[in-house]
């Protein structure tokens, strides 16, 4: 398979306290695209990587696909349709990608009269799907982290915390050995025990982060709740 | 920031840790998680011991206090609630050193001691249904049974918890009688499979789909199960004349054997007289 895009990747923006999806799309009518925005901003390389998957898309056709969904999801009334009562936000936008690309992918795949008809085995239709929606998931909770983490430098930037930001970077985002708090501390010429409290403070803040990221695409307080539950354990 | 899966799960790990600054605690590992919530053991510096701390969303706040205020020796004590800095809400209460009861009834033999710690567990359960709690995800991995074979009943429900499947009662709200459910399916799971047939009406009438059809409350199925450790009739099960006969005999086996004794000596003298 060909190298995925690097499209749709994280924007390192401060975010405000943001309104909930409900709230943005009562709130009036230019904000609904500005929920749009939070929602492509967290969503697109899940639906990018769930196209490719789920439909065995290229690079380039997914990208295509992925951008006709937002553009359509966006004259469509989307977010409009959204019961918060019978499924999560999360749940309401992967369906409606997989109709949509089903449809997009039977409209580009139909035969031609008298062509012949090929079907996936059963079996493969289901481990590929259940693989999609696990790969969905794992793109949404990484683009939701990517998306926080950028948020949590622009703010260590702006308060002054760059050195919080350093101990952080240094080891909770390490690939691979972590270093010792002493020798963290002996790096950056402080005590252990601020190394201790530099990752406290920033692991809030990155829970903090996380929180206001799904606030902005979810349904209210008890969508974000339910959210969290699944998220954190 | 492209970050790859073993830097998500520890980000996932790490921020969900609980910021115990300002508290009096002292992290130290998780211990157990649930629909609720993360369980933490952690030491209380001041005093120099072992907690437990559970770890949930704020919206919970109101009742962890409720639980706190349960105080039944089969209910892990609660020893203070808070907030963390993120807003999250936390109790610290009682370790408890034991086994959980699935671990535990899987090396217990005695039906009776199986039947002690689900009578010590439904106690608990009908003393905080009088001060207006209900359990909701009443299952063995929330009973502890202790090294001196006390038995805690532990992570007290909250409204956002919806229950064990194995365990939840099929009910559209839960209520003290969903609790009752929970109870019934709690000794059906501690029973080996030829369980008494008596026992098995008990934790089919708990768990009746129709939650009028279950006991009224928790003592009563403890009376019910009281009943049968005493060998008299139970309300759950309209026995057959043989098994009646035979629990009879069981429970009066002296002075049938006594009847017994005084027939025979009257036949051998009869007997006797004749020859």
């Amino acid at each position: 398979m060909d190298p995925d895009t690097i499209m749709g990747g994280p924007h390192g923006r401060f975010p405000s306290t943001q309104l909930s999806l409900l709230e943005a799309a009562t709130a009036g009518a230019a904000l609904p695209n500005e929920a749009m925005e939070r929602v492509s901003a967290l969503y697109w390389k899940p639906v990018y990587r769930f196209i490719r998957v789920k439909f065995h898309k290229g690079n380039e056709d997914a990208k295509d696909l992925t951008q006709s969904f937002f553009a359509t999801a966006l004259q469509r009334d989307f977010f409009a349709r959204f019961d918060p009562a019978k499924a999560s936000f999360r749940t309401y936008l992967r369906v409606a990608v997989e109709r949509f690309a089903a449809g997009q992918h039977a409209a580009a795949n139909r035969p031609k009269r008298g062509g012949g008809v090929e079907f996936e085995p059963v079996e493969e239709q289901a481990a590929t799907a259940a693989s999609a929606e696990q790969i969905f998931e794992r793109e949404w909770q990484r683009q939701l982290f990517a998306l926080a983490l950028d948020d949590l430098r622009a703010h260590c930037e702006a308060c002054g915390k760059q050195l919080q930001f350093e101990v952080f970077e240094a080891y909770d985002l390490a690939d691979g050995h972590r270093p010792p708090y002493a020798e963290l501390a002996a790096r950056h010429g402080i005590a252990e025990t601020s190394v201790t409290n530099y990752l406290a403070w920033t692991r809030r803040m990155l829970r903090q982060f996380v929180t206001e990221r799904l606030r902005g695409v979810t349904a209210g307080e008890r969508d974000l709740r339910d959210e969290m539950r699944r998220l954190w354990n | 920031m492209e970050l790859n899966d073993a830097i998500l799960e520890h980000l996932r790990h790490v921020a969900a840790l609980p910021d115990l600054s300002g508290t009096r605690y002292e992290l130290e590992c998780e211990i157990g998680r649930g629909g609720m919530g993360v369980v933490y053991a952690a030491r209380d510096r001041p005093l120099d011991r072992r907690v437990a701390l559970k770890i949930m969303d704020s919206a919970l706040a109101g009742e962890a206090q409720l639980i706190a205020r349960l105080e039944h020796p089969a209910i892990v004590p609660i020893y203070e609630t808070g907030t963390l800095p993120d807003g999250r809400t936390f109790y610290a209460m009682k370790l408890v050193a034991g086994a959980r009861l699935d671990q535990y009834a899987a090396g217990v033999t005695s039906l009776n001691e199986r039947l002690r710690v689900i009578r010590r567990t439904g106690e608990a359960l009908a003393f905080a249904h009088t001060r207006g709690a209900i359990h909701r995800d009443l299952k063995p991995q929330n009973v502890m049974v202790g090294e001196f074979g006390e038995v805690y009943v532990m992570d007290w429900g909250v409204a956002a918890v919806a229950g064990t499947p194995a365990f939840r009662a099929p009910d559209a709200r839960l209520d003290q009688r969903s609790d009752i459910y929970a109870l019934g399916a709690l000794l059906q799971f501690v029973l080996p499979p030829s369980m008494p047939p008596a026992l098995r009406a008990i934790a089919a009438k708990a768990m009746s789909v129709d939650p009028t059809a279950r006991y009224a409350d928790a003592p009563a199925l403890l009376a019910d199960i009281e009943r049968f450790q005493e060998g008299l009739a139970v309300e759950a099960w309209s026995e057959p004349l043989w098994h009646r006969l035979r629990r009879f005999a069981s429970r009066n086996a002296v002075l049938l054997w006594l009847l017994a004794a005084y027939a025979g000596a009257k036949f051998l003298l009869f007997f006797l007289r004749n020859v």
